[in-house]
């Protein structure tokens, strides 16, 4: 997209802009506006290289905070360029050029295979490639056997880097992707979360609708209010009568015998005769344990065991 | 084209807020269509009320009081049953029978009005009261 559109050549010499395309130009800038480095780094990313650009350049450039590295592999190292965004900004303004109509920002020294002749640049200076490295140079020091070149939009390289905050844009673009994926992540989890209650709500009322089917006259809830009511109070009693009978059978062990059982829908009462005391303590614990109410019948081992329903 | 390339970054924000927010009323939508309607605990309730229906209301309830009849000798039997309720006394019945008797009783459906055991030597005499 980016080597449709014009190549501006950047250079402190450049006169001042009239008119720039409205569709926007791309920027070519000349060593007057960066710092390069090459090494060759035990590293397999640009992103990696990246990292330690800072450190290399430490010493070698005023004011590290402002400076901005892009990095490139060149052959078999790579090529750290340090630029300081502002400082290009400034100048850019100066010139009549507006940063929102800056596109891409490229290097000179991304394309320096294309610059095989020198680039006039003005009419005392020109750019030229001098053993791999681009370089300003006097025009009289030029060769005047050899044949200057203009640069055009092929000399486009791949990768460029953008200005930040480019037009009136309030979010970086590192801010952008970070709130975007956040808010994407977030849709998502609200979207499969929705679907999973719309999908239950589904799966329930067909269940209803099928249960309603199958039982017609618990269509009116008065009506399923109405037999849950008599059910459950006969349910909880028939239930209370079935663990009491189930409770009393658990004491009837060696030397304990049921003489008697009585229930009905009141209360339950049971005798036991126990063989010796600690049969009858035994009983008593486990009547005790279950809530039972037990006395003692007199002149004997025997217990009664009691309560209400 | 360009004033909105200049605010490519604004507008992936938006974009994605607005995404957000959709996935968010969408979400809202379904969890309040569940509660509005209390699906769950209607289909719960219907659900308890069919189980109710079906112990306490099962029409073979009968087919299943008339077997206590069948578990003891006749001569050890008396039987009155009318339409849904029954009077019966067993006796001399042994500790198997007894155990056999009181397991198949609490295992139906019925409500037990009276429920009573007497031992008198080695026997049992039980006597039961229900209707359902």
């Amino acid at each position: 997209m980016e080597n449709t559109k014009e190549l501006m050549l950047i250079h402190s010499q450049m006169p001042h802009v009239s008119s720039v395309p409205a569709e926007g130009v791309n920027i070519l800038l000349t060593p007057q506006f960066y710092t390069i480095k090459r090494e060759a780094l035990p590293v397999k990313y640009a992103y990696q290289a990246k990292r330690i650009a800072p450190s290399l350049f430490e010493g070698l450039l005023e004011n590290l905070e402002h400076q901005k590295y892009f990095v490139f592999e060149e052959e078999e190292q790579w090529v750290f360029v340090a630029y300081d965004v502002e400082k290009i900004k400034t100048f850019l303004q100066t010139k009549g050029i507006e940063i929102g109509q800056v596109f891409k920002i490229f290097f000179a020294e991304q394309v320096v295979a294309s610059f095989h002749a020198p680039v006039l640049l003005g009419e005392q200076e020109a750019l030229v490639n001098l053993n791999g490295t681009m370089t300003v140079v006097p025009q009289i020091a030029l060769n005047p056997d050899e044949k200057p070149i203009r640069i055009n939009a092929d000399f486009t390289p791949k990768k460029g880097v953008s200005f930040e905050g480019r037009g009136k844009s309030m979010v970086s673009s590192n801010e952008t992707y970070t709130l975007a994926a956040i808010f994407l992540l977030f849709a998502v989890i609200y979207f499969v979360e929705g679907s999973r209650y719309g999908g239950e709500s589904e799966v329930q009322s067909q269940e209803m609708q099928a249960l309603l089917e199958n039982y017609p006259s618990l269509q009116s809830s008065y009506t399923r209010q109405s037999i849950a009511d008599k059910y459950k109070k006969i349910d909880n009693k028939e239930r209370k009568k079935r663990d009491v009978i189930k409770s009393l059978s658990h004491m009837i062990f060696k030397g304990s015998t049921l003489t008697s059982l009585l229930v009905d829908d009141k209360k339950f009462q049971a005798q036991f005769a126990c063989k010796d005391t600690n049969t009858a303590k035994k009983l008593k614990e486990l009547a005790k344990k279950e809530k039972f109410n037990t006395s003692k019948i007199a002149h004997s081992n025997d217990l009664k065991i009691e309560g209400t329903l | 084209m360009n004033q909105l390339k200049a605010y490519k970054n604004e507008i992936i924000v938006g974009l994605a807020l607005l995404l957000l927010l959709i996935a968010f009323g969408y979400k809202q939508g379904k969890v309040s269509g569940q509660t509005d309607t209390s699906a769950s605990s209607e289909l719960q309730e219907l659900k308890e009320v069919i189980a109710l229906k079906k112990v306490w209301g099962d029409k073979k309830t009968t087919k299943r009081v008339d077997k206590l009849k069948t578990m003891v000798a006749p001569s050890k039997v008396k039987w009155s049953r009318t339409s849904k309720k029954l009077s019966a006394s067993f006796s001399n019945l042994n500790n198997q029978e007894l155990n056999r008797l009181i397991i198949r009783v609490m295992n139906l459906a019925v409500k037990i009005q009276k429920l009573e055991v007497k031992k008198s030597g080695a026997s049992y005499h039980v006597e039961l009261k229900c209707k359902w």
